[in-house]
């Protein structure tokens, strides 16, 4: 070998997808995933993740634009993009009786291990998963949980070397979601591209290197977690929980992200803290929390038309 | 550094693979379907016996072979395509086609699925209606060929329908309309001149009417067959749906 290899695992230039309906779902996208990085797509319902996702993997055709996967032109060769690629699909993929330890064997071998590998790496993932007492639960039988640490161990039974995954911590208990976490940080670490599509920003962004946020079928903004953060970093994050009707402080701005969460300027901090100190006294404040902006901040201020943040500022 | 581009994707071993996991996922449901194909061909041979009365040998042999004919045709054009848009329908089609398997594998592994599921059905109700009315079928090595022949003239049609239909209900709907055709407005069960003749005609162009008339041909020898026209006919009529179901399968929408 030796070579190294300078295009990026994964390059998507001005996608665009029209469907024949008429809808614009895909207007010009464009990003670039390099070896290693764990890139999160962001974007809420109908943004247009997934029909990008559906395109990158070979199951739609662009209406214009590329996707090219280590440098290969992947509309064209669709067949490389699937041996390049290992996916988690987001929802329900009804597997009906087949067991678990089966579909992590079948799949590796379909992804051209050898049989005895295929068993060893199934024995592997099982234990890394922590799936073993699920081995003989059939698909249909397992709790939504368990299928999708299922469909997660067939994805990366292949040593793919790009993983689209989408909304892989759905209905997964915490333990569990921490093991999954653990997991796709080390297979960055280790080389793997792994291009997220979640909600759970939250959780996602201890392992995410750079993200993007899209709606509309276009990129509204894209970078490192650290560098969206910038977008509101004059500001400071509030949960709060009141025992009953409380008119809030007037420097207090609704995040959208969520019911009782705000944003307000850090230099608002001191009159903040004042209100809640009396809100305390009073016996109106349950619970409260104060801390720099999440990237569900980040994301519901480019989503969301309401908060103007000029007005804050 | 890509360690699946140099692996070797063989699509014999995948379709062995394809079976075994597909097997596997309908393990509850396989014996159950077996013995409902069973007891469908077995109420079509002796039902349509208690419609007729005075059943003389020809019109037995009518009803016997119509019945694996409509259980043969049913593989392609009905179970296939109900099977594969309920794989649509619950994602699992989505989810093996993104696997670095061959679209063909795959598809043959529905058919194969399929037709396992419903040749035990035939074979029964092949031989209790030989014995019910007491006429004689030769087992001849043809038939095999037949009943491929038969499978795979009809199932690129199934597998295009699947693919275009938008939903599993208008699958079904469809499927029915086909069985009704098969049953009463083809030769299948009854012979050509009771046809009107304009059906008579229609028929001329649809495969059932060969696939029938192979299946008298290979385990009759009836006189008025023709089997070896029927064998060619059958034959083309699969390339075409090969090359139908290779075309549908590799759209992308």
């Amino acid at each position: 070998m030796g070579l190294v290899n300078a295009a990026p695992v994964l390059a998507v230039r001005d996608l665009r997808k029209q469907y024949r309906g008429g809808t614009l779902a895909n207007a010009g996208i464009s990003l670039s995933l390099e070896a290693g990085e764990v890139y999160g797509l962001l974007g809420p319902n109908g943004a247009g993740k997934t029909t990008l996702v559906r395109q990158v993997l070979g199951l739609l055709r662009p209406t214009s634009g590329n996707i090219l996967v280590d440098g290969v032109d992947v509309v064209a060769n669709p067949g490389f993009s699937r041996r390049t690629i290992g996916f988690l699909p987001q929802g329900q993929f009804d597997l009906q009786s087949i067991h678990v330890d089966e579909l992590i064997f079948s799949v590796a071998c379909l992804r051209g291990l050898a049989r005895g590998e295929a068993r060893r790496r199934t024995e592997d993932l099982l234990e890394q998963l922590d799936l073993t007492a699920f081995r003989s639960t059939s698909m249909h039988a397992a709790s939504g949980g368990i299928r999708r640490m299922a469909g997660f161990a067939a994805a990366i039974a292949g040593d793919a070397r790009l993983l689209v995954l989408d909304e892989p911590t759905n209905d997964v208990d915490p333990i569990r979601r921490q093991l999954l976490w653990n997991t796709i940080a080390d297979l960055g670490r280790r080389g793997t591209t792994v291009l997220l599509v979640t909600h759970n920003l939250a959780e996602a962004e201890r392992v995410i290197n750079r993200l993007a946020i899209i709606d509309g079928g276009r990129i509204l903004r894209e970078g490192t977690p650290a560098s969206l953060r910038s977008v509101v970093t004059e500001q400071l994050h509030l949960d709060l929980i009141l025992a009953g009707d409380v008119a809030t402080h007037p420097a207090l701005l609704a995040d959208p992200s969520g019911p009782g969460r705000y944003l307000f300027d850090q230099r608002d901090l001191a009159p903040v803290s004042a209100w809640l100190t009396s809100l305390r006294e009073d016996g109106l404040l349950l619970d409260f929390r104060i801390g720099p902006p999440t990237l569900d901040d980040i994301y519901a201020v480019s989503v969301g038309q309401k908060i103007e943040l000029e007005v804050v500022a | 550094m890509n360690p699946a581009i140099d692996r070797s994707y063989n699509p014999v071993a995948q379709f062995f693979q394809l079976v075994s996991m597909h097997l596997r996922m309908f393990r509850g449901q396989v014996a159950f379907i077996m013995m409902i194909q069973c007891v469908l061909s077995l109420g079509l041979v002796f039902g349509f016996g208690y419609l007729v009365p005075n059943i003389s040998d020809t019109t037995a042999i009518f009803l016997v072979t119509g019945t694996a004919t409509q259980a043969l045709v049913t593989v392609g054009l009905v179970m296939l395509p109900q099977f594969l848009s309920e794989a649509k329908q619950e994602g699992r089609l989505d989810y093996f086609l993104t696997l670095p398997i061959s679209r063909e594998a795959y598809l043959l592994t529905q058919t194969v699925v399929v037709a396992v599921l419903s040749l035990p059905g035939i074979a029964f109700s092949l031989l209790i209606g030989a014995l019910h009315y007491n006429i004689s079928l030769s087992i001849d090595p043809t038939f095999a060929l037949v009943v491929v022949l038969t499978i795979f003239s009809l199932a690129g049609l199934g597998v295009a329908m699947a693919i275009v239909s938008p939903h599993l209900q208008v699958t079904n709907a469809l499927t029915q309309l086909i069985i009704f055709y098969v049953l009463f407005f083809a030769p299948v069960l009854m012979p050509k001149d009771q046809l009107p003749s304009w059906l008579a005609h229609v028929s001329v162009v649809m495969p059932p009417t060969y696939a029938a008339d192979a299946v008298r041909g290979s385990l009759t020898g009836l006189p008025g067959t023709h089997l070896a026209r029927s064998l060619w006919v059958l034959t083309g009529f699969g390339a075409f749906s090969l090359a139908l179901s290779a075309f549908m399968v590799r759209r992308r929408g």
